[in-house]
């Protein structure tokens, strides 16, 4: 009797797991699973827009000191220059190079006339405590007013005119000066071209 | 409530997610170099953890044993988008800081572990107060892996100087192999302890029974 009762047992045991069940089960789940996250996207994109919005400007306005307009510069993608009382004072370019730990992305601001105003890292994977150390003084402030020709690394402390390198982090530093020549380049080119 | 503070408790020091379970160490590892990344990444677990213990528990009457894993498993993945989607909006820098390893929180071991072990057998409020216990557990381990990494590693706390010019930074410390020697140190501590307060209270039972 107990046996039968057992099976019994079982047998509504299996049921309950029907393969609708589960199925539904799996459905509700991911369907509230979609609705909880459209609800919290649905108030948060506009803000994280915005947000990344004013990241962008202010890293900008960090770099030209004083330029109150930011235009973005038609057939460039993600050029853009920067306006002083009706006047370009500067050019805020992207520059890419190949660092230590992948690639250095960096934002440049150039003058018309091919000087370095100010660099910003925007994303990295170099050392941290060394090679990190590029997007802080006193390497950074040495690219201030530079032109292409003495944008070259050196290790010799008497050469004040070129770029020192950061210690132990070589690579890094070469890799930066690189990368910001190349942006300085190709904005002579782009206004010597105009 | 006695019971309450009890579950809370055994996830900060008996059964520390990090220390003593040796649960989610890779995290543990990858954004202690500095301490306000081991705080973020802390507070993300907790309310993630906290927040699934509760579902599972509200739900564990209608969901399937046959697919609770599927549906564990997409109850953090929702949590921990809805956390990725509100840092992105408020706290873009912390939100960058902790990059791939916020979206990796959706398969810590700890949490479906709390999940599976803890929350889909118990009433709501007890599951609540163990997500919360396990939660601060891990938060207080990476902040004190965070804390020392940073102090040995770059001389400053959250960003502050604390040690002066004299202080040659150990750069070892920020790098992993010196996550991986710390945590070993600590975890060898944290044995050290708890066999300490374990013979305390064998001693104290002694003591009760008259047998010393």
């Amino acid at each position: 009797m107990s046996d039968e009762n057992n099976i019994k047992n079982k047998v509504n045991h299996e049921k309950k797991y029907s393969i609708f069940q589960i199925a539904m089960n799996l459905t509700v789940t991911c369907l509230v699973s979609g609705a909880v996250i459209a609800g919290t996207y649905f108030i948060t994109a506009p803000v994280a827009l915005k947000t990344a919005a004013k990241i962008k400007t202010d890293s900008m306005k960090s770099l030209v000191v004083g330029a109150q307009k930011f235009n973005p510069i038609k057939g460039k993608a993600e050029w853009f220059t920067a306006e002083k009382d009706g006047k370009i004072v500067a050019y805020v370019v992207p520059a890419e190079s190949k660092g230590y730990g992948g690639a250095i992305k960096m934002l440049v601001s150039v003058t018309p006339q091919g000087k370095i105003i100010n660099f910003d890292i925007l994303d990295s994977k170099e050392t941290p405590g060394l090679g990190d150390n590029a997007s802080k003084d006193p390497f950074k402030n040495q690219f201030k007013g530079k032109e292409v020709k003495q944008l070259e690394v050196t290790k010799d402390p008497t050469k004040v005119d070129q770029i020192q390198a950061m210690t132990g982090a070589t690579i890094s530093s070469k890799a930066v000066t690189k990368g910001i020549k190349e942006a300085v380049q190709k904005v002579t080119q782009f206004v010597g071209g105009k | 409530m006695r019971e309450l503070w009890d579950i809370f408790r055994k996830g900060i020091i008996a059964e520390n997610p990090i220390f003593v379970l040796a649960l989610s160490l890779c995290p543990a590892l990858a954004v202690t170099s500095s301490a306000i990344n081991s705080l973020t990444m802390g507070l993300a677990v907790m309310f993630v953890i906290t927040a699934n213990n509760t579902v599972v528990s509200i739900t564990r009457k209608i969901v399937n044993p046959k697919v609770r894993v599927p549906v564990y498993i997409t109850s953090v993945a929702t949590i921990v988008t809805v956390v990725q989607l509100v840092l992105q909006a408020y706290l873009p820098v912390l939100y960058k800081a902790l990059g791939i390893y916020l979206a990796l929180i959706v398969v810590f071991a700890i949490i479906l572990a709390r999940a599976e072990v803890f929350a889909s057998k118990n009433k709501v409020t007890p599951s609540f107060f163990d997500g919360l216990g396990m939660g601060c557990g891990f938060l207080l381990a990476l902040l004190s892996i965070g804390i020392i990494r940073e102090l040995l590693g770059t001389g400053a706390i959250f960003g502050i100087k604390v040690l002066g010019a004299w202080y040659n930074p150990a750069l070892i410390m920020i790098l992993p192999p010196g996550a991986f020697i710390l945590i070993g140190y600590m975890v060898a501590g944290f044995k050290m302890l708890t066999e300490h307060m374990e013979k305390v209270k064998l001693e104290k039972v002694k003591l009760e029974r008259g047998e010393i």
